[in-house]
C-alpha cells in the first residue's frame, strides 16, 4: 500500500524534487523599450520602425554550478511582441540546486521541421511557416524605413532554414546565477535588443538589403546577428 | 480491502492518462483500418505511428478534400484540380487553377502512392505530406486561404463539428488534426493494380503483347534510370533537357536550394497512370504523350544540369508507338474507379 502510495504521489506531483523556472522577456530597441511606430537608427543611421517582431524559443538546458547540464524535455515557445502571455515562458521539471547559466536555441531544430504537421505553439497558423520550402521561420520582424527601396518602403525579414548549407538555428548562452529551491519559483528577467539584427558583425543597410524571406546566406548572417540579442535584465 | 484500493487507484490513474492524451491521437470507438499493398514494395516513407488510419480520420479527410470551403470564396477544393478520372491530376489543363479564376504556374500533379514519395511539388520543397495540402490551401492564386481563418471557418459548422469529434473524440478543430485527416485520406490512394502489375504478378492468361513487350523493353532501356519500377519514378529531382520558358521563368529546384547546379531540375513524375493525366511537364506544355516522345528524341535544350541519362537519347517512331502502347498497361482502371476515392456530396 506504501508503495502504491508513493507511484500515486509521484504521478500526481513530484513534490520538492523539482521545481518550475520562470523566463521573463522585455524587447528593446537600443536599450529602449519597443514601441509600435516609435523610430530607431540602426548603427549605419538609417531610421525605422518596427510592426512586427516574433521568434521562436526551444531546446531549453540549464548549467549548474559543477557545469551539469540539465537539458529540459522538448518544447517550444513562439515568444511575440503583441502577445504580452508569450512574453512568459514556464520551465518545468528543473532539479533543485545552484545553477549559473541558462542556455536555449533560437528556433526551431530540424526534427521538428521535417515531421509533419504540428501542435501548440508549432501550429502553422501564426503565420511563421513557409508552405512552398518547408520549414518554420526561427524568427520574424517587419517594419518600415524610408531607406528601403520597395513601394511601401517596408522591411521584411523573415529568418529561417535548417537544413544544408542554410541552418539558421542559433545557440544562446547566457550566465544567471540563480537557484531553485522547493518554496519559491526562480524568476530570470531577460532583454532582447532588436537593433542587434542589423548591427552585428554584418552590418545591413536598408537601402540594399529591406528584407529576405528564403534560407539563405543573408538570412544566416542576420541569425548570427541575432544571435546576440539576449542578455539578462540589470536590476 | 487494500486490492480493492489499488483497483480504484489504477482506473483513477487510467483515467488521468486518459485526459492527459486526450486531444492527441484518435478518438474513443474509431476503427483503424490497415493500408494493403504488394509485399514486394519497401516501406513507406509515411510514418503511421504518428498518424494512425481510422475509417473515421479517412472519411473526414475525404470530406475535406472535397469541400470548397477550403477556398477563400468556397469555389476550389482539392478535387476541382485533382481528379479521380486523372488519377487525380487536372484532366486537359495545363496549369493549375485557382479562385477568382487565378492561374496557377504549375501542372498539377497526380496523387497516389504518396506515402512512399520523401518530398513533394515539382521542386521537392515540401517535406512532408502532412503539410504539403498547406501549400495549395494558402497560396494566393490556387484556394488563397489564409490558415487561422480556415480552422474558424472549419469550428463553425456543425458537420464538421460532428466529423472531428467521430475521428478525434472531442469537436475541437485544428490545423493539425485536419492536416493528418487530410493526409490519412491521401495515403489510401495506393495505385499498383494495372494490367503491368498483373503480368509482373504473373496472372494466369495476363501477358504483355508484342508492341507492350517491345515497349517494355524500349522503357528499360531508355526510361527506367530515372522512372524506377516499381512506381515509375525514383523521387528525384531531375534536368530532363525540357527547355526553359522565359514567359514562365520557372527554374524549379534551384529556387528551393539555390544552388545553380539545381537549374530546371523538376520531380521525376510517375509514369503510372501516364495517358490518363495529360497535359505533361511541370507546366503541362505537352498536350500528347508523343510531343514527350520528340522531346526526348530531338527537342531537348543543352545545359549543365542536363540528366546525363537523357543526352542524346533517340526514339525511333517504331519505339515511340511501342512505349505508347506499354505505358497504356500502366493504366490502373481500379483505382481509376474505386468509389472510396470519389467525390463526396457538400451540401452546406
Amino acid at each position: 500500500m506504501n508503495r502504491l502510495f508513493l507511484f500515486f504521489s509521484l504521478l500526481i506531483g513530484n513534490t520538492a524534487v523539482s521545481q518550475s523556472v520562470i523566463l521573463t522577456f522585455t524587447h528593446e530597441v537600443n536599450h529602449q523599450p519597443m514601441r509600435a511606430n516609435k523610430a530607431y537608427y540602426t548603427a549605419q543611421g538609417d531610421t525605422f520602425t518596427i510592426t512586427k517582431f516574433k521568434y521562436y524559443l526551444s531546446n531549453f538546458s540549464f548549467i549548474s554550478e559543477t557545469e551539469e547540464n540539465i537539458r529540459l524535455s522538448p518544447e517550444y515557445f513562439l515568444v511575440s511582441e503583441d502577445s504580452a502571455a508569450s512574453k512568459k515562458v514556464v520551465l518545468t521539471g528543473l532539479p533543485l540546486g545552484r545553477y549559473k547559466a541558462v542556455s536555449f536555441m533560437i528556433g526551431v531544430d530540424s526534427i521538428m521541421n521535417c515531421t509533419g504537421a504540428q501542435s501548440g505553439a508549432l501550429d502553422p497558423i501564426y503565420g511563421m511557416f513557409w508552405t512552398w520550402n518547408s520549414g518554420y521561420i526561427m524568427a520574424k520582424l517587419e517594419g518600415t524605413s524610408p531607406a528601403s527601396r520597395v513601394p511601401d518602403h517596408s522591411l521584411q525579414f523573415h529568418i529561417g532554414g535548417y537544413r544544408g548549407a542554410h541552418q539558421s538555428q542559433r545557440m544562446v548562452r547566457l550566465n544567471a546565477p540563480f537557484v531553485v529551491a522547493a518554496e519559491k519559483t526562480a524568476v530570470i528577467n531577460l532583454v532582447a535588443d532588436a537593433a542587434t539584427w542589423f548591427n552585428g558583425a554584418t552590418p545591413i543597410r536598408f537601402s540594399e538589403t529591406s528584407g529576405f524571406m528564403t534560407p539563405g546566406t543573408i538570412g544566416d548572417r542576420i541569425a548570427d546577428n541575432y544571435s546576440h540579442m539576449f542578455s539578462v535584465k540589470s536590476k | 480491502m487494500n486490492q480493492k484500493a489499488t483497483y480504484v487507484i489504477m482506473a483513477f490513474c487510467l483515467f488521468l492518462l486518459g485526459i492527459s492524451l486526450r486531444g492527441r491521437g484518435p478518438g474513443p470507438g474509431v476503427t483503424y483500418v490497415t493500408l494493403k499493398w504488394p509485399d514486394s514494395l519497401p516501406k513507406p516513407v509515411y510514418d503511421f505511428s504518428k498518424n494512425p488510419l481510422t475509417k473515421e480520420g479517412i472519411a473526414l479527410g475525404r470530406y475535406l478534400f472535397y469541400d470548397p470551403k477550403l477556398s477563400r470564396d468556397s469555389s476550389v477544393s482539392c478535387g476541382f484540380c485533382h481528379q479521380q478520372f486523372a488519377a487525380f491530376g487536372h484532366f486537359d489543363h495545363p496549369l493549375a487553377h485557382g479562385v477568382y479564376g487565378r492561374m496557377g504556374t504549375r501542372s498539377v500533379p497526380t496523387l497516389f502512392n504518396l506515402i512512399w514519395q520523401k518530398d513533394f511539388m515539382w521542386d521537392g520543397g515540401v517535406n512532408h505530406l502532412d503539410i504539403q495540402p498547406m501549400s495549395p490551401i494558402t497560396a494566393e492564386n490556387e484556394m488563397d486561404m489564409p490558415l487561422n481563418e480556415l480552422i474558424e471557418r472549419l469550428k463553425c459548422n456543425e458537420k464538421y463539428q460532428q466529423l472531428f469529434k467521430a475521428a478525434y473524440g472531442t469537436e475541437e478543430v485544428t490545423s493539425q488534426r485536419m492536416f493528418k485527416a487530410l493526409a490519412q485520406f491521401m495515403a489510401t490512394m495506393i495505385s499498383f493494380d494495372s494490367k503491368y502489375d498483373s503480368v509482373k504478378r504473373k496472372e494466369p492468361g495476363v501477358a504483355f503483347t508484342a508492341e507492350e513487350a517491345g515497349g517494355y523493353s524500349t522503357f528499360q532501356q531508355k526510361c527506367a534510370g530515372c522512372h524506377k519500377e516499381p512506381f515509375f519514378t525514383d523521387f528525384s529531382a531531375r534536368n530532363n533537357g525540357l527547355p526553359y520558358s522565359p514567359n514562365m521563368n520557372d527554374m524549379g529546384r534551384m529556387r528551393i536550394t539555390n544552388n545553380t547546379g539545381d537549374y530546371m531540375k523538376f520531380k521525376v513524375p510517375s509514369l503510372r497512370n501516364i495517358l490518363v493525366s495529360a497535359p505533361y511537364m511541370h507546366d503541362g506544355r505537352f498536350f500528347d504523350i508523343f510531343q514527350v516522345f520528340a522531346m526526348y528524341d530531338h527537342g531537348q535544350e543543352k545545359g549543365s544540369t542536363v540528366d546525363p541519362l537523357v543526352r542524346g537519347m533517340q526514339l525511333s517512331p517504331k519505339e515511340q508507338r511501342q512505349l505508347y502502347m506499354f505505358l497504356n498497361t500502366l493504366t490502373d482502371t481500379h483505382f481509376l474507379k474505386n468509389k472510396e476515392f470519389s467525390e463526396v456530396m457538400i451540401d452546406d
